[in-house]
């Protein structure tokens, strides 16, 4: 036996990253695992877009809370996240999608999100440059936002480094050992075993791998997005837009360094883990981009990349324990696991050290219906 | 001394972000953008696996280079779209 913990992290992605330091603060030994290297998976190829805009009330009240929690972050770990609240404006070009944000946001007031529906007058002012050309309005939340994904992971890491724990990085865990109904140990795949109370499986796209690893089915799968970034240029505006039509597309300006970071959803989706660029993106991305935005014809591309969106059957994370007793998950994240990051992690923290986490995580178990699914995706 | 132009970035932060665990040209860009700048790494990624080296002893012939990343120059956006409207 290589050494023990309390609990073992699986995966040094944000949501590994920031659980186990919610862990660690609850006074629990961590040690995190990483196959390859931390941000190696989706979060290294995130544009670190942060919103409360949802459709589902749980998801609206965790990431109400991720917000809270993103705005006290440098704090909390001694590391400048570059935390910036410059909103989230969706654009809606025909009355169907006016009529799914009017719904969303009578969910989102419920809670008591600042959140209303623009005219494109006022989308306009929101962000200057913006085309107007078919729109019909807006759902704009001002106190929407953007981090950097790295700063905040690596943030974490140090924290649980700091509260005792440790990360072990370059070997993957190959084997979850379990005796009776319950988790003992898990083997890398250098045959080093490691003897814990508990495992988090927080693999990110290779979630159901590890799941096979406990017996336990994880109905996660990859599906690739690609992204490009532009050189730095003079602020042009604060918000992320989001354009949801089919050819559709959603960037933000980076509010510290100025660059211009965005992505698309393919029509058809391109299933399987391929982190492989392609010809098509790198012109169809800057023609979208463009249509919104002609100024910004001049900006230059510095490159483009690929990365895997983790999806579970309705687009809601999937969190909380297995049948394995001891085996938890936090995963399924659909595209949206950097922003969940802060609230999750501390909500996994204590689902697993109280059985039960403040604000009930029932409604994303893994024993769930996958029923409707998410409207803002 | 700056090893990363482009991303302004000195030998002292390289080495203190080596020392930290991250020990690859991949993991260390990950970290502090080294290879991300207008020059996508011609600049800098050499020094950086020599620091590699002088830390870890990871020998620089044996260390794998990021994946590039297109396009090699940068294009403005207008350039890339014209050449979409125009297949
Ligand atoms: C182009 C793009 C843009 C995005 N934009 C946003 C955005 O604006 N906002 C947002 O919130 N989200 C965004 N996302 C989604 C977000 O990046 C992911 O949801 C999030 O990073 C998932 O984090 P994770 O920790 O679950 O997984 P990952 O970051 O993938 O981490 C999983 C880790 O587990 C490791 N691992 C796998 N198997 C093993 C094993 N057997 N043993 C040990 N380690 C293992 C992997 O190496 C990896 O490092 C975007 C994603 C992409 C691709
Ligand atoms: S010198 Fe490092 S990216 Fe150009």
């Amino acid at each position: 036996m290589k050494s023990s913990a309390d609990v073992v992290v699986v995966g040094a992605g944000v949501i590994g990253a920031a659980t186990g330091y919610y862990l660690a603060k609850n006074g629990l030994k961590v040690l995190v695992i990483e196959r390859d290297f931390p941000c190696a998976g989706s979060t290294g190829r995130c544009i670190g877009g942060i919103r409360a805009q949802f459709s589902h009330d749980l998801t609206i009240r965790v990431m109400m809370e991720s917000v809270r929690m993103f705005r006290g972050l440098s704090d909390e770990l001694g590391e400048d996240v570059e935390w910036y609240s410059g909103g989230y404006l969706f654009l809606a070009f025909d009355e169907k999608r006016k009529q799914a944000f009017l719904d969303a946001i009578a969910i989102q007031k419920r809670y008591g999100l600042d959140v209303r529906f623009v005219s494109p007058d006022e989308c306009e002012k929101i962000a200057p440059g913006l085309d107007p050309t078919g729109l019909i309005g807006g759902a704009h939340c001002p106190t929407d936002g953007q981090a950097n994904p790295f700063k905040v992971t690596y943030g974490y890491l140090e924290g649980i480094k700091r509260l005792g724990g440790r990360l072990v990085v370059g070997c993957g865990v190959r084997h979850v050992n379990q005796l009776g109904d319950r988790v003992v140990s898990v083997t890398d795949a250098k045959g080093d075993e490691y003897a814990c109370n508990m495992v988090l499986n927080a693999a990110g796209c290779w979630a159901d791998e590890v799941g096979q690893m406990a017996g336990v089915k994880i109905p996660v799968t990859a599906d690739r997005h690609e992204s490009l970034v532009t050189e730095a240029v003079e602020r042009v505006f604060d918000p992320m837009l989001v354009d949801y039509r089919s050819d559709g597309c959603y960037f933000v300006q980076h509010s510290g360094t100025g660059h211009f970071i965005g992505c698309y959803t393919p029509v058809p989706l391109v299933p399987g883990h391929n982190v492989d660029a392609t010809d098509e993106f790198i012109t169809e991305m800057p023609r979208r981009m463009v249509r919104l935005v002609p100024r910004l014809a001049g900006v230059k591309v510095l490159r483009q990349w690929a990365g895997s969106y983790e999806m579970s059957p309705d687009g809601n994370p999937i969190c909380g324990g297995t049948p394995l007793r001891g085996f938890y998950v936090s995963g399924g994240m659909s595209g949206h696991g950097f922003m969940f990051g802060p609230a999750l992690g501390k909500l996994m923290a204590e689902q697993m050290v109280d059985g039960r986490a403040s604000i009930p995580l029932d409604e994303f178990y893994l024993s769930r219906s996958f029923g409707k699914a998410e409207a803002m995706k | 001394m700056v090893v990363c132009r482009c991303e302004e970035v000195s030998e002292a932060e390289v080495r203190r972000v080596i020392r930290m665990g991250y020990h690859s040209l991949e993991a260390v860009k990950r970290v502090l953008r080294t290879g991300m700048g207008h020059c996508q790494g011609r600049g800098c990624l050499r020094l950086i696996a020599r620091l590699i080296q002088e830390e870890t002893g990871i020998p620089a012939s044996e260390q794998k280079l990021p994946r590039p990343r297109p396009p090699l120059k940068p294009l403005p956006l207008g350039l890339l779209r014209d050449y979409r409207d125009e297949e």
